[in-house]
């Protein structure tokens, strides 16, 4: 079941510091919201708020026209949102295995055939231990639990970095992938490149605040790296 | 919030002591002087716990030794009176324990806070142990009785004006010594000791110190009580007491010398009378103790809310001139690496800068910048490679020692003591390195002002204006900037700063630039600083340096770097 | 020979309580990170259970349900109003915990009185084996104390929810976000800890004495064994058991309970001074 993820007008932060200062923007199914930035400007911390593991100061999120506000997050997966977060985004203690399957109600490998085909080094390494693998190894492991998951809805948070230019372009394809039998995502990303395969429609940000907006096509690689880089 | 002079509470006390005995009469009078003698350890107590935030949970140990040790000597000294010249110990060795044990468990760590208490309450059940079993010392579990009189005194009459003497004595010097520099510097221990420990405060030793006094007043309790009952069990060394003396203090007022030692004169006394009477008494004390704990964390004493003036009057004087030498700094990382929970963090940082001047560090997510500066100040582990400051090695050393070599952090969440005013906050910056032992206990320092500070404060009139505001009203903006300020007042050589404008709108971020600029100037420091807000690190001009995946990736002048293809690259994406 | 069995078999017995008494801190803290200072006194209402029982006339087997029902009622109360909100304040949690230690002490006190009791059983007179006379009733705790831990390993490791709460105690964020309620499984955790303590304290009833005071030995071997073996694993666990009880039990025998008290205080001191992690920590 897709729907429609909304959010408008979000102003959260830490303590009395407001982060992330008025931000608005809307997923339909099927298509892919990129969130570009440089660090500081307050991606993580809206991805937070979107996932409800930060509260908002003001502001409305919404999935499938009701209000988020309240929803504890361990109950969003079962509403159709996965998130997929910035840093820690593995159970290091736990097997590559137990990192996959620990909470599904079985082992079935159907689930993860596509993501194994495309990262075959996950089902060699099933029994190591995931807080051993390389920072974009994790990574890969974090991508293909949540693509796993199939949900309505995926957030996910610098899902590349770390990870190798040819690993990369697969996740491109697996996104597009969900995309096309109606999934939606917003991806948190510095990779422009990588924004460009797969997004319909981005937000620059800066300051807290979206300083550019729109689909990709129209505004421009110009215009949006004048944002990003130094 | 009224506030009132170090003299008021001590001037009350003697007063309504020295009328009781008269008001009521001598049994009523012995008995209160139980209670006080009780209330001096439980401001011992109130000490550690209500100003410098750590909680011992076996206090009673100390009472019972300096109990144990009094009384013994004297009774030693019934035969041959020179033992009596030994006396003095029976308070002194209780305090040098306690120093040894707070020194070993807190210079470990910051958060020993739980594990002390825990360590404190094992040390009480083995000393009640040893009074047990040691019986031809301590005469095992009946106790060691027939303990004479302090000479000069009996028991049931003159005993209490000695009682009375020292709690008036030890309430007016602990109050006194909550308005000097060691006070407010026990709050700040509390408050963020980490902060403090940046500013080269050694804590640990503060802390261990503080632990040493109070066990001084648990020992002098104890000698008090040996000679005022008589007799000494082991019930004096227990738990059951050492919890009495929390419960007390906490009903009390554990940040009041007077609320504390009160708390164990009326809730004490009511308990003795009234625990025979209701079986549910006990019950109720308990009730009354999680209650306290929970909604009231200031006892009845900070129901007054009343706040303690310094001693005020006299004119300002300089403070000392902070120590400087005449070399440039030089600041070197060679082949860095450091990991936490597996995960390489710095993977071979080399860096170097040499003589004053600001140096911008910028890089993506993860690149190690404020990383780099904590492998410095001893928060993160240097696995390998060599950090040298002025050709000193500084690997591995504790965040105090860092600081008095010369280098000043200002952290990436602004960190101030909140509970303190800003004038407070500002005398502490000032004091770093400058205030020496007795110092700490002349309230000179509080009237310290420095050229620095009053150009620094001309130059941020907010702060100027709510010298006297606590630190934690302040806004971010604010808070940034007397964090800044405070950074710089201990004349660092070496000052880190940590995205020193975050959450400042663009008009304070312009004006901090400022700040930052005139002030590192002043002082003739290097300053490294992290930041994101690249119209800021335009401004400030000088060299910038580009972090990558904890490596050096590049370094120049901003435009060199804006056009270096490498660091597009990270920036935009792409090529890793 | 037969000396040797004994004095082996008294080591094991004080090993195999002392696990048993660690057990439950050993969920709170080691797992939870929750220094519950009550723990102790869960053990002694446990052990009251027993007592209460036989004032009734009820068989000794009958404690055990009484006791995980008050332990776990206490357990779920003291976990919504007094943990909960202290999450991540360790201190003032000790605090909080220390204080209802003190309420529970006192309250036993006021119902029971402070007096020692001793509970009518003959499990804890010797029987006759292998040439020697040695309590059947503490060898099927040996042997008890042993299979738990065994059993323990393999749950924690192998099963469903053991892979749960290392998921959750690794790494929360994560494991809501996989759905895992982890509110919900913190409470259960903490409510498992304190059964586990009040049924060593049944299963120890019958051998020793009781008064309202003797939760806080309890706690501090409980806290000794977990600082120095390392926290959040079965290893720790063990070894803790090992290092500290061994150690009490040798030193003890050579030079009085004192000087084994001293020793294991003095080793603790200097594990959290060098080592705080322990021997075996989750790190």
């Amino acid at each position: 079941m897709t729907g429609i993820f909304t959010f408008e007008q979000v102003v959260c932060g830490y303590g009395d510091t407001m982060v992330v200062r008025g931000m608005g923007g809307k997923v339909a199914p099927g298509r892919v919201l990129g969130v570009l930035g440089r660090n500081g400007v307050g991606k993580t911390t809206l991805m937070r708020a979107l996932a409800g593991f930060l509260p908002l100061s003001d502001g409305r999120v919404t999935w499938r026209g009701q209000d988020l506000a309240g929803v504890e997050p361990h109950r969003r997966l079962a509403l159709g949102i996965a998130y997929a977060p910035q840093e820690n985004v593995v159970f290091g203690e736990l097997s590559v295995a137990d990192n996959l399957w620990l909470h599904l109600p079985d082992r079935g490998r159907e689930r993860y055939a596509q993501a194994f085909s495309a990262f075959p080094l996950l089902a060699q390494r099933l029994g190591q231990r995931a807080g051993s693998l390389s920072g974009g190894e994790r990574k890969m492991l974090s991508f293909a639990r949540t693509l796993g998951l199939t949900s309505a809805l995926t957030l996910l948070d610098e899902p590349t970095e770390g990870v190798q230019p040819e690993n990369i372009d697969r996740m491109a394809h697996l996104i597009r992938a969900r995309c096309a039998a109606g999934a939606s995502f917003i991806v948190v990303e510095q990779n422009l490149a990588f924004v460009e395969a797969i997004a319909d429609e981005v937000l620059v940000l800066d300051h807290g605040e979206v300083v550019a907006q729109g689909a990709l096509s129209i505004l421009g690689r110009e215009a949006i790296e004048v944002h990003l880089v130094v | 919030m009224a506030s009132f002079r170090a003299a008021e509470a001590p001037v009350a006390l003697a007063l309504a002591l020295a009328v009781l005995p008269f008001a009521t009469n001598d049994f009523v009078a012995y008995q209160v002087a139980l209670y006080l003698v009780y209330g001096i350890a439980t401001q011992g107590v109130a000490l550690c716990w209500g100003r410098l935030g750590f909680l011992p949970l076996g206090h009673a140990l100390f009472f019972g030794l300096g109990a144990y040790r009094f009384g013994g000597t004297l009774k030693a000294g019934q035969s041959d009176a020179g033992w009596c010249l030994l006396l003095p110990l029976a308070i002194v060795i209780p305090a040098m324990l306690a120093y040894a044990v707070a020194r070993l468990v807190f210079a470990r760590s910051l958060k020993s806070g739980p594990y002390f208490s825990l360590i404190t309450l094992a040390m009480t059940m083995l000393g009640s142990l040893a009074a047990q079993q040691w019986s031809e010392i301590t005469g095992g579990f009946n106790g060691m009785g027939n303990i004479p009189e302090l000479p000069g005194t009996d028991r049931y009459t003159t005993l209490y004006w000695v009682i009375a003497v020292c709690a008036v004595a030890t309430t007016a010097g602990l109050t006194l010594l909550f308005t000097r520099p060691l006070g407010v510097l026990w709050s700040a221990v509390a408050q963020n000791e980490d902060r403090l420990q940046l500013f080269g405060y050694a804590t640990d030793r503060i802390k261990a110190g503080a632990y040493a006094l109070s066990a001084m007043l648990a020992a002098l309790a104890g000698a008090l009580f040996s000679v005022h009952q008589g007799i000494v069990t082991p019930q004096a060394l227990g738990f059951v007491l050492s919890t009495e003396f929390v419960i007390w203090a906490a009903v009390g007022g554990k940040r009041s010398a007077l609320g504390a030692l009160l708390g164990a004169v009326l809730v004490g006394y009511a308990s003795a009378e009234l625990r025979d009477r209701f079986a549910t008494w006990e019950v109720f004390v308990g009730l009354m103790f999680i209650a306290v704990v929970r909604f009231l964390p200031d006892g009845v004493a900070g129901l007054a809310r009343r706040r303690l003036l310094p001693p005020g009057g006299q004119a300002p004087s300089t403070a000392p001139a902070a120590t400087a030498s005449t070399e440039p700094v030089r600041l070197a990382f060679e082949g860095v690496r450091s990991s936490c929970a597996g995960v390489k963090i710095l993977d071979g940082l080399d860096l170097s800068l040499q003589g004053p001047g600001i140096r911008s560090v910028i890089g993506p997510n993860g690149a190690g910048k404020t990383s780099a500066f904590n492998v410095m100040t001893g928060r993160l582990p240097l696995v390998g490679g060599r950090i040298l400051l002025d050709g000193f090695d500084i690997g591995g050393m504790s965040a105090w020692r860092v600081a008095r070599r010369g280098v000043g952090r200002k952290l990436q969440i602004p960190s101030v003591f909140p509970a303190l005013t800003v004038q407070q906050n500002l005398q502490i910056a000032l004091w770093a390195g400058r205030l020496h032992h007795v110092m700490a206990v002349r309230s000179a320092p509080h009237r310290w002002h420095s050229a620095l500070l009053d150009e620094l404060l001309r130059d941020f009139p907010d702060l100027e204006r709510q010298r006297e505001v606590e630190a934690g009203q302040l806004s971010q903006g604010q808070r940034q900037a007397l964090e800044f300020v405070m950074t710089v007042l201990p004349e660092p050589r070496l000052v880190l700063l940590d995205e020193p404008c975050a959450g400042l709108s663009p008009a304070e971020t312009h004006h901090m630039i400022g700040m930052i600029k005139v002030a590192v100037d002043r002082i003739g420091a290097a300053a490294l600083l992290i930041e994101h807000d690249i119209s800021a690190v335009a401004a400030l001009g000088g060299e910038v340096i580009v972090l990558h995946q904890g490596r050096r990736l590049a370094q120049g002048s901003l435009v060199q770097m804006q056009a270096d293809p490498a660091v597009r690259a990270v920036y935009a994406g792409g090529h890793k | 020979m037969d000396g040797a069995l004994l004095h082996g078999l008294n080591i094991a017995y004080a090993l195999a309580t002392l696990a048993l008494t660690t057990l439950g801190l050993a969920v709170v803290f080691g797992l939870l990170g929750v220094m519950n200072m009550a723990h102790g006194e869960f053990v002694m209402i446990g052990a009251y259970a027993v007592v209460t029982v036989q004032q009734w006339g009820l068989p000794i087997a009958s404690a055990f349900p009484l006791a995980i029902a008050v332990c776990a009622a206490l357990g779920y109360g003291v976990e919504r109003w007094l943990i909960r909100p202290l999450y991540h304040r360790p201190f003032d949690t000790l605090l909080a915990t220390w204080a209802l230690a003190m309420l529970l002490r006192k309250l036993v006190e006021a119902v029971y009185g402070k007096g020692y009791r001793n509970v009518e059983s003959s499990l804890g007179s010797p029987m006759q084996f292998a040439g020697i006379q040695y309590p059947l009733y503490r060898l099927a705790l040996i042997g008890l104390a042993g299979a738990l831990l065994v059993g323990l390993f393999f749950w924690y490791r192998r099963s469903a929810a053991g892979l749960r709460v290392r998921a959750m105690t690794g790494n929360p964020v994560l494991a809501q976000a996989l759905g895992i309620n982890t509110q919900r499984l913190a409470s259960q955790a903490f409510v498992v800890g304190v059964v586990m303590a009040g049924t060593a304290g049944v299963l120890l009833a019958p051998l020793v004495r009781i008064e309202p005071g003797i939760g806080v030995d309890y706690l501090l071997n409980a806290f000794f064994v977990l600082v120095v073996g390392g926290l959040g694993t079965l290893g720790g666990l063990a070894g803790g058991v090992g290092v500290i009880g061994g150690t009490q039990a040798v030193i003890s025998s050579v030079a009085g309970q004192t000087s084994g008290y001293a020793v294991v205080l003095v080793l603790s001191i200097v594990f959290l001074w060098l080592k705080p992690d322990g021997l075996f920590s989750r790190r």
